[in-house]
């Protein structure tokens, strides 16, 4: 088979091929399959053969709309590209009648674009609306009414649909429509607006600024570049589409090691599995150790239960996982390294595999890459449902083959990793931003970001939010953008409680810090972690005692008993928040509780057992009242004061020792 | 292929042995004796049957052992590769049979006790075949908020068996997942490797009644 040159991976770089002009995309990763999206797929097929149609049918990853699975993207010539969610087999026709042929677009699966514009450019062809207002969506069509009856009365109908969208990306503030192929958005937009809109914007080309929605999308997308675009499934599609391999093709042929991590140190990027060591410097180390052999490996054990950021990414866009991984062993002198990917993934295993098959295909793996000095190989090897695997120690355990317990550190595995040779293990997304980094220059990575912490992060967030999904922002934003502004606040207009970021790891931060700016440091000073990119929004309905028990269950479960500060420990712990929630608890829990914490926190030996104290302790921190009212006042009237609905000071006076009537905890 | 099912033939057997004997049982009784050409003839069927178990059985090590050989051998060169050698095992089987687990303990060269040593610490690997149908919660944080504790509830009772645990009948097992990746449809189970979201209690008894109906529908 003929292998790809040097030469060719320039020409794709200066030749961008253009898109056919008609095309039909369906997001096909682990959740959007869950939800159908091959039966729709398989549909689109079917159609398309029966009538003999010449748009492009393609597969690809998820650009991270969860809320909305299964999700598809038609282009149609002369019209911007649209995102439909919640598409059935049975939508199919409309797709390809409607959508395709007649140019107009579905009532109720619409996405609008994030990219909205401030400048109509062209005549509005399509007018998208949303009612976001308390009763979500009860004046959506009202208001389809009423611009449709405008357009006709101005004899536009035949020139501009008026279409209800499943999603406009504006929330909370009123009714909200968009023009389209431009983009501009208007919000708070009230009965009286619409023959204004008509006759300005529509009639005369004129943007109104009084209702002009100017907050640019909070999201960038660096990590998630390709995700939903490019075939997961083709190295062709990631070359000619994505630029792909070019990072690669820089460090080889435009760079030595040295100035590959002098650009990472440039770009500011830390590790974004959890602790957030600064990427560059895991290299240097790596590097500087003399050895004949020396390894990188990339975590995909993703153990966070509840995250799926690094397992949208492999099934969304491998080659650039695997490019990452290609320039971070090229600038530590690795020549092999190993994908650990959770067996529970199958998807993500499936597609790195294929991933790597083909780069070994076209001499993008193997011996003298690209005609290169640089050497390189790749495997999978696979999790088997042991959380404390994604410890860095444990880890290398596992992948030679034994338990994975942890052992001490140091020896770092920088110094001696796997089969005792130098080895840097990176996260998936930390590996992901590497070719951007490469392509697009440390300093632009750094650009984004706050002062410690660079460039962007991916978060999954779930929970009681109104659109469950992958968001990624540039470090800094704050939590309430990332909730409210980019997933519409949370489910049902109900109260926001607390958010729990960094899993069982990590810590709740109540309501009142809403506001701060997301970095490592600050995660940190609330008493919660980055982590990998969990964000879970909590309601005033979720008592946070039963979420720390959750967590702490979670990590009991977990513990590879190794050492006892936290199989003892933890247990002990999760006895006392068990009797607390029963009602059983007495006065001197609370400080017992601390004390246990504070030794797992010294004295365990690996990163589990140290941070299976911090959901614990962060709930205990924001919400001791409700702790208090399990143990003063019992089940029924704690998830009282946890909902708001009687106050702490008040709590009913219990008779000696009697149990509490109705014992049985309850999370609703 | 499902070679560790050695159960079956065992029940044939004991059947027809029991028919065997109840007719040994009857002649007694009718003649005061057992012929002799009958025993002879009871003896000659008890050898057969004797023959073909172990034909059986020595076909199932053949196949157990040319399994294992295989699976080593595709992972031969690789250091470490007790783990994927065992995911190769499981794949095939659905749990790993102890006979093959002795294999491989040969096979490799590594005592039988670190065999377990591993496959026990790591949750994934199964010790026990796993029912004829699964049902799986996702455990998940956004699945636990949305209330899966309920529908975790829900199926033991109307299984009367805990997470981890099949029915006695071996037709159901009941298991939990921690995020599947459809968050976005919390709370998630998946029947029989069919995702269903957004499930409530009360769709429980309608997902089970459905696994019986293939059940009988298979038999
Ligand atoms: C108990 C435990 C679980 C972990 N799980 C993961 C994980 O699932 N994924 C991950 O990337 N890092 C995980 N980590 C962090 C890794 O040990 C390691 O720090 C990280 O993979 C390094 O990559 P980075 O520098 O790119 O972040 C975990 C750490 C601990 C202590
Ligand atoms: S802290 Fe817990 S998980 Fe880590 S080594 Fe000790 S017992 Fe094992
Ligand atoms: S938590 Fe259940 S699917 Fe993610």
């Amino acid at each position: 088979m003929k292998t790809l040159t040097r030469q060719e991976l320039e020409d794709f770089a200066a030749n961008p091929p253009a898109n056919p002009p008609e095309w039909i995309r369906v997001q096909l990763d682990t959740g959007g399959i869950a939800a159908g999206a091959e039966a729709v797929h398989a549909a689109l097929a079917h159609e398309r053969e029966e009538r003999k149609l010449l748009f492009s049918l393609q597969r690809a990853g998820s650009i991270g709309y969860s809320f909305a699975d299964p999700v598809i993207e038609v282009q149609a010539p002369g019209m911007p590209r649209i995102h439909y969610g919640h598409v059935t087999p049975e939508l199919v026709g409309q797709v390809i009648e409607d959508h395709l042929r007649d140019r107009r677009l579905i009532d109720d699966h619409v996405i609008a674009t994030r990219q909205r514009a401030v400048t109509l450019d062209g005549p509005v062809t399509h007018l998208l609306v949303r009612d976001t207002g308390p009763e979500t969506g009860s004046k959506t069509e009202f208001f389809q009414f009423s611009f449709t009856e405008e357009l006709k009365r101005r004899g536009l109908a035949e020139r501009v649909q008026v279409v209800r969208a499943l999603d406009i990306g504006v929330y909370e503030e009123g009714a909200v429509i968009q023009l389209l192929p431009s983009g501009v958005t208007y919000a708070n937009v009230l009965a009286p607006d619409v023959a204004r809109i008509v006759a300005e914007s529509i009639e005369g080309g004129r943007v109104i600024d009084d209702l002009l929605w100017k907050t640019p999308d909070r999201q960038v997308r660096i990590v998630l570049r390709n995700c939903g675009d490019v075939d997961p499934d083709s190295l062709d599609d990631y070359l000619r589409r994505a630029s792909g391999y070019q990072g690669l093709r820089r460090a080889l042929f435009e760079s030595n090691p040295e100035q590959v991590i002098a650009e990472l140190k440039a770009s500011g990027l830390r590790g974004r599995g959890g602790a957030g060591f600064p990427t560059w410097m895991k290299w240097q180390l790596t590097r500087a150790q003399p050895a004949p052999q020396r390894y990188v490996i990339c975590n995909g054990d993703e153990g966070d239960p509840g995250a799926f950021m690094d397992r949208s990414v492999l099934e969304s866009d491998p080659h650039s996982v695997l490019e990452g991984m290609m320039i971070a062993a090229y600038a530590m002198g690795a020549s092999k390294g190993y994908f650990y990917i959770r067996a529970e993934y199958p998807k993500a295993v499936e597609r790195i595999e294929r991933a790597i098959r083909q780069a070994r295909e076209q001499g993008l793996l193997g011996k003298n890459i690209l005609g290169s000095t640089f050497s390189f190989e790749a495997k999978v090897r696979l999790g088997a449902g042991a959380f404390v695997c994604g410890e860095e120690t444990a880890l290398i355990a596992s992948i030679e083959g034994r338990r994975g317990s942890p052992s001490p550190r140091p020896p770092y595995p920088s110094v001696r990793g796997l089969w005792g040779m130098p080895t840097a293990i990176n996260n998936v997304e930390t590996l992901a931003c590497v070719p951007a980094i490469l392509t697009r220059g440390g300093a632009w990575f750094a650009g984004f970001g706050t002062e410690t912490s660079k460039g962007t992060k991916v978060f999954a967030v779930t929970g009681k939010v109104r659109n469950a999904q992958l968001v990624e922002v540039p470090m800094g934003t704050t939590l309430r953008e990332i909730i409210y502004e980019v997933c519409g606040g949370v489910l049902d207009g109900r109260e926001i409680k607390a958010v729990q970021t960094g899993g069982p790891s990590g810590g709740v931060i109540p309501v009142q810090h809403l506001d701060t700016r997301v970095s490592y440091e600050s995660l940190q000073q609330l008493g919660s972690i980055m982590g990998s990119g969990g964000m879970l929004v909590m309601d005033k309905t979720d008592s946070m005692v039963e979420v720390a028990k959750f967590y702490l269950k979670f990590c009991v479960d977990e513990s590879c008993g190794k050492c006892a500060p936290c199989r003892i420990g933890g247990y002990q712990l999760l006895q006392i928040l068990d009797r607390i929630s029963r009602g059983r608890g007495s006065a001197g829990d609370l400080a017992l509780i601390q004390r246990i914490c504070q030794a797992m926190q010294r004295a365990s030996l690996c990163g589990l057992g140290q941070t299976a104290p911090n959901p614990v302790l962060s709930t205990l921190r924001y919400f001791g009242e409700e702790y208090q009212a399990f143990i003063e006042g019992g089940p029924s009237y704690a998830r009282k004061v946890s909902r708001g609905s009687a106050s702490p000071a008040k709590a009913p006076e219990r008779t000696g020792t009697t149990p509490p009537v109705n014992p049985t905890p309850s999370n609703r | 292929m499902k070679s560790a099912a050695p159960a079956s033939p065992v029940g044939h057997v004991s059947h027809d042995e029991s028919a065997l004997l109840d007719l040994l049982e009857s002649l007694k009784q009718r003649h005061g004796f057992v012929p002799r050409e009958v025993s002879d003839e009871v003896s000659r069927l008890v050898e057969v049957k004797l023959e073909r178990l172990r034909r059986i059985q020595s076909q199932l090590d053949t196949t157990i052992r040319r399994d294992v050989q295989q699976h080593v051998a595709h992972w031969r060169e690789e250091e470490g590769n007790l783990i994927m050698i065992l995911h190769a095992i499981q794949n095939q089987h659905g749990y790993v049979p102890r006979e093959v687990a002795m294999e491989l303990s040969r096979e490799l060269g590594v005592k039988l006790a670190r065999i377990y040593e591993v496959i026990t610490f790591y949750h994934y690997f199964k010790l026990q075949p796993p029912g004829a149908h699964t049902v799986t919660v996702c455990n998940g944080t956004a699945c636990y908020l949305k209330g899966s504790g309920e529908l975790l509830n829900e199926l033991r009772s109307q299984l009367g068996i805990a997470e981890g645990q099949t029915t006695p009948d071996r037709q159901i097992h009941l298991d939990t997942v921690r995020c599947i990746g459809c968050c976005g449809m919390a709370p998630a189970i998946v029947v029989d490797g069919k995702t269903c979201g957004h499930v409530k209690s009360s769709e429980i008894a309608g997902h089970l009644a459905g696994l019986r109906a293939k059940k009988e529908a298979v038999a």
